[in-house]
């Protein structure tokens, strides 16, 4: 099923589809693009290349409270309290669709699955947006990962002069353009404009990368490779592939509730054992659990790098240890870049 | 699949609470009907008191104990000493069984050494019960058991009484100095395991305690000609969520929350030391 609307149009579209509940779309907020819930006169930009922050908490919170409790004397009780409605995300571009895959062969394909991220999967819809000029940090061709073009999503968004292509991909899709109704034209022989986009080519050599990765945990190379790190955590925070939470509870006389929230293996406390013993005591042990995550560990349980080359690292962090840098400090580069 | 969420515990009640040594406290746990859930050895829980939080402790009760879950839990963080202030009654949460748990069929047939230090006996003591449940289906037990003192050995009248009435079990207790009426062994437990001089025929060694001990018992149990595939032990790390997707347990690719904590020595050896 294919569809059209002008993109004068969009507003009108958005404010219907947020009326049946959470709509999530890239929000222009101050000098930045933030993924966030719609609401009247939010300024949204769908031609931002990317948001700051990945799409991810839309599916795994910053925050999510899923338990209360009361306590009074010897007794407690604790009751679930989950709150995952519907929501429908609307322009997730093709890397990071990419990147909730990876997160779904953890939360949901490993067992057993993370009832609260797997609920609030089948509860969304994705509208994938495709991507017509990716800017000088996007590298997601490095990953196989094509611009034009989200498999995952429900319905898939072409940007066009004017107007936008809405293809429904799943049911799910189908019902979403179908409740727009008359908003939305016949699109049947409408095509997409959008093909052959290239992302930039930092030279990297991928091949083997992670197998070669095995044996170098004890390389020199993290000597060095971490000095740089100040620890601020901002990649975690910005990557659509970090999954890593913590949970915590929050209360006072008698009542509260326990929440599970983002946390960062950037953090010296990530992993600080009661009675002070801490096995990734440095930032050297915590920069390299991060690169091996993504180059080693979980290509080895998953069969893939966990990287989509959204380009977040490399725009966020202050000192440049994005992973580019890591893959080419570890060897991951084309000879002739050399 | 279950559709539950795995991170909410159910209730559960304190029965009682033993004081084992001056920082170490045994709890047993009861579920609303009974067992909160069937277990294995080597197994762990997370045991949550809010607003404190949650923390993961070794089962030490033996599966074949069907009354209740047995935790000897040491007083060193925010969790463990809110534990170590509860009273007979209190209701707790309680999740899990989480890990792999002892490879007990894969010890069938074999003569067992369990070797452990301190708190560390916690862990060995599910198994160790197990082995004594199902007696004919193991050969001799030696149990190597130390502490830095008499008062901080954990579990002493059965150690000493019970366990040592076992058939073919010789119980070996040690302390790190000597003290007014201790009559054992006085030296470190890797020293002590050497001057023992088992022989690794047929033989499966399981060590938990601090980590300076395990490294050095490991060294003994080389130098005895134990194959790392015959030394078994047990690992701690700080976990959240107890099924492999919080992020914080792993070695390289290998989560100790699901994959482990129970690792034999040629496992551990391919993983990264990270820990």
């Amino acid at each position: 099923m294919k569809k059209v609307i002008a993109r004068e149009k969009l507003p009108e579209l958005w404010k219907s589809l947020a009326a049946k509940g959470p709509l999530f779309l890239p929000i222009q907020e101050g000098p930045v693009v933030l993924f966030q819930p719609w609401q009247e006169g939010a300024e949204i930009n769908l031609d931002a290349v990317n948001t700051a922050v990945s799409p991810k908490d839309v599916f795994l919170p910053r925050e999510e409270t899923y338990m209360q409790y009361r306590c009074s004397g010897k007794q407690l009780e604790l009751i679930p309290a989950e709150n995952i409605e519907p929501v429908t995300a609307f322009g997730v571009h093709p890397c990071d669709l990419k990147a909730v895959e990876m997160l779904d062969k953890v939360y949901i394909d490993q067992d057993p699955p993370d009832a609260l991220y797997k609920k609030r999967r089948e509860n969304t819809t994705v509208v994938g947006l495709s991507c017509s000029e990716p800017d000088p940090f996007c590298f997601c061709n490095e990953f196989g990962v094509d611009p034009a073009d989200a498999p995952g999503a429900d319905v898939m968004a072409h940007l066009k002069n004017g107007s936008v292509l809405l293809e429904a991909r799943t049911d799910k899709g189908k019902a979403l353009l179908e409740q727009a109704g008359d908003l939305l034209q016949d699109g049947s022989k409408e095509t997409a404009e959008v093909k052959d986009v290239k992302t930039a080519d930092f030279g990297l050599n991928l091949e083997g990368l992670p197998e070669n990765l095995k044996e170098r945990f004890e390389d020199p190379v993290w000597d060095e490779l971490y000095k740089s790190c100040l620890g601020c955590g901002v990649c975690t925070y910005v990557c659509p592939t970090c999954y890593c939470f913590d949970v915590e509870d929050f209360g006072h006389e008698g009542e509260g509730q326990r929440f599970r929230c983002w946390d960062s293996c950037m953090y010296g406390h990530f992993t600080a054992m009661a009675g002070g013993h801490n096995p990734r005591a440095g930032r050297k042990e915590r920069v390299r659990q991060r690169f091996m995550h993504k180059l080693q560990y979980y290509p080895e349980i998953f069969n893939e790098i966990a990287c989509v080359g959204c380009g977040r690292c490399l725009r966020s962090c202050p000192v440049n240890l994005d992973i580019v840098q890591a893959i080419k400090a570890l060897g991951g580069e084309t000879v002739e870049q050399r | 699949m279950s559709s539950a969420n795995v991170l909410m515990p159910q209730q559960a009640t304190i029965l009682d609470i033993t004081e084992e040594t001056p920082d170490i406290k045994t709890l047993r746990v009861v579920g609303k009907e009974g067992m909160p859930f069937d277990f294995m050895p080597g197994q762990c829980a997370m045991l949550s008191l809010p607003p404190v939080g949650e923390a993961i402790f070794s089962i030490t009760s033996s599966p074949t104990c069907r009354e209740c879950l047995e935790f000897s839990i040491k007083d060193v963080g925010n969790v463990s000493g809110a534990l170590h202030g509860l009273v007979p009654g209190q209701q707790i949460g309680i999740r899990g069984p989480y890990g792999n748990g002892f490879p007990v069929e894969k010890m069938k047939g074999k003569d067992l050494l369990f070797i452990g230090g301190g708190i560390g006996l916690a862990p060995l003591r599910s198994l160790i019960g197990y082995c004594f449940a199902h007696r004919e289906d193991y050969g001799q037990i030696d149990i190597v058991y130390g502490a830095r003192s008499p008062a901080d050995l954990i579990r002493k009248s059965e150690v000493k009484e019970s366990w040592a009435e076992e058939p073919d079990t010789n119980v070996h207790l040690t302390v790190d100095a000597e003290f007014p009426d201790w009559d054992g062994n006085v030296g470190f437990v890797p020293t002590y395991v050497s001057e023992l001089g088992f022989s690794p025929e047929n033989k499966i060694a399981v060590t938990c305690g601090p980590p300076i001990m395990i490294k050095f018992v490991l060294q003994a149990l080389d130098k005895l000609k134990f194959s790392p595939e015959q030394v078994i032990t047990t690992l701690e790390m700080r976990m959240k969520c107890g099924v492999g997707k919080c992020g914080r347990c792993n070695l390289g690719p290998v989560y100790v929350c699901k994959d482990g904590p129970v690792f034999s020595l040629d496992q551990l050896n391919a993983l990264p030391a990270e820990y």
